[in-house]
């Protein structure tokens, strides 16, 4: 007897702590009165610690406007780069704020809104390599976090190149600033990042990989949702909102036709 | 939960993930070979009369096993990059390894060490032995028999905390599957598939372990009792 109630506490144990894991749609959300959105730490600019420890960076403060909009608490969900797609697929988040850029793999297993910021990826080297395009990078040691696009295009574009993969950003820009590594392949705020730390051997852009058109992803199925995003992004960009909090973290402007481009 | 398991998406990966496998194994196969000798050198010197070398060797296990492993492995990639010796990453993780379960080997082969009886030592001494093969008959030989199945499951975890290596670009088995899992976005079917591959290893390890345990240890293959 003791056994059997002992063995169902342990199954509604299980089940009320996998409960939580699948994502809320709009009215559950509003319902709860706190959406769970899931920021990548550790990425310049876009996400990371300031000198008073807060978390802050542009995927930080367009999440907290999305709560605020949407009358909400929010409750952040910090997770490594390699993440970011099963965070959303396993429902562990509401939404992702993650410097997450629309591709067409992506969108076959998570959806995204339309675009919200964008970023240019780059491979940066010291001169003295004299890297000018993929075919310089074969055979060298060129640095990545796992599960970017920079990751994919290396693979593609170079593949005799020797890709070193690290988990997040914050790794990457230790390798680079250790001198583990020189050639890095990752985005302009990570690159200055780097040269921050290793002021005698700085790097330079070598090349521009790609612009890439970063959208907010949500699970599929959740058409609700999805529309109130889309209109919160165009509405914000329309009246300036997105575009100028973008600019105080970036320095630079957003392309004025970001949210009408198809993906 | 209407999670759908799909794993033909998978099949083009199965090269990486035997590369993974296969790097897994030789990290674990040097971690092993060089662990064992730090061990059974660390545990003479644990045990040594020269006090130096007695502190050396207990700092040495004091520190590394009171220290994480993620933060070891840090401090040799990163902090000694910085002050300029670069090493490949093969290099680094099994150098990592080896320190690490250096200094738990260590202390079990000091235990080993302990469980051999005086008397017997004074037995070897009085008929004549020399300090050399007093050492290796009559103290070691027993003494790693005892404590070869300890050593084999501390070897066996090492193997599974190689995974930890992933996190500065090891390619191994954790590795490749991180690789693979952003690429198919299937994260569930390649952590199972990978599960099932440590799995496979560790149990490729232990008939690995008992073999060389009948090679190394013929009073107990022969008689079939524990000392």
């Amino acid at each position: 007897m003791k056994r059997r109630t002992l063995l169902g506490l342990a199954a509604a144990a299980i089940i009320v702590a996998a409960a939580p894991a699948s994502a809320a749609s709009l009215a559950e959300i509003q319902a709860a009165g706190k959406i769970r959105i899931a920021v990548v730490p550790g990425v310049p600019l876009f996400a990371f610690v300031d000198a008073n420890l807060n978390l802050t960076g542009s995927d930080v403060e367009i999440s907290r406007l999305i709560a605020k909009d949407l009358g909400v608490e929010i409750e952040f969900v910090e997770i490594a780069n390699a993440a970011r797609v099963p965070t959303i697929q396993a429902g562990t988040a509401d939404i992702l704020v993650g410097n997450l850029a629309i591709t067409p793999q992506r969108q076959e297993v998570i959806d995204f809104t339309v675009p919200y910021s964008t970023l240019d990826i780059i491979v940066g080297a010291p001169e003295r390599y004299g890297i000018t395009g993929y075919e310089s990078l074969e055979g060298q040691r060129v640095g990545v976090t796992r599960a970017t696009v920079n990751d994919t295009l290396i693979t593609e574009h170079s593949p005799n190149a020797e890709q070193v993969r690290f988990e997040d950003d914050a790794t990457l820009i230790t390798a680079l600033a250790s001198k583990q590594l020189d050639i890095v392949s990752t985005q302009g705020a990570v690159l200055a990042a780097i040269n921050e730390r290793r002021a005698d051997d700085p790097l330079e852009v070598s090349f521009v990989q790609q612009s890439l058109d970063l959208g907010i992803a949500l699970p599929k199925g959740q058409p609700e949702l999805l529309a109130w995003l889309n209109d919160w992004v165009k509405k914000n960009f329309a009246d300036g909102t997105l575009p100028k909090l973008f600019e105080s973290f970036h320095g630079r402007e957003l392309p004025a036709d970001l949210v009408d481009r198809v993906h | 939960m209407t999670y759908q398991l799909d794993f033909t998406s998978l099949g083009a990966y199965w090269p990486q993930f035997l590369a993974g496998a296969l790097t897994t194994l030789q990290f674990t196969l040097y971690a092993t070979a060089l662990g064992l000798v730090i061990g059974i050198v660390g545990a003479i010197a644990r045990g040594s009369h020269v006090g130096w070398l007695r502190l050396v060797a207990g700092i040495y296990v004091e520190v590394v096993r009171n220290t994480p492993f993620l933060i070891q492995i840090f401090f040799l990639f990163f902090g000694l990059a910085s002050l300029g010796l670069r090493m490949p990453i093969f290099v680094a993780a099994v150098l990592a390894m080896v320190i690490n379960v250096g200094a738990y080997s260590t202390e079990i082969v000091r235990a080993g060490i302990e469980s051999v009886h005086p008397s017997q030592i004074e037995a070897a001494e009085s008929l004549g032995l020399s300090r050399f093969q007093i050492y290796r008959d009559i103290i070691l030989k027993p003494a790693l028999e005892r404590v070869y199945p300890s050593l084999t499951s501390q070897f066996t975890l090492m193997m599974l905390m190689s995974s930890v290596t992933s996190q500065v670009s090891a390619e191994e088995l954790t590795g490749a599957a991180n690789n693979i899992q952003s690429v198919t976005f299937r994260s569930m079917e390649t952590y199972l598939i990978v599960g099932l591959l440590y799995l496979l290893l560790t149990l490729l390890l232990k008939a690995g372990f008992w073999g060389l345990g009948q090679v190394l240890f013929p009073r107990r293959r022969r008689l079939g009792t524990v000392l």
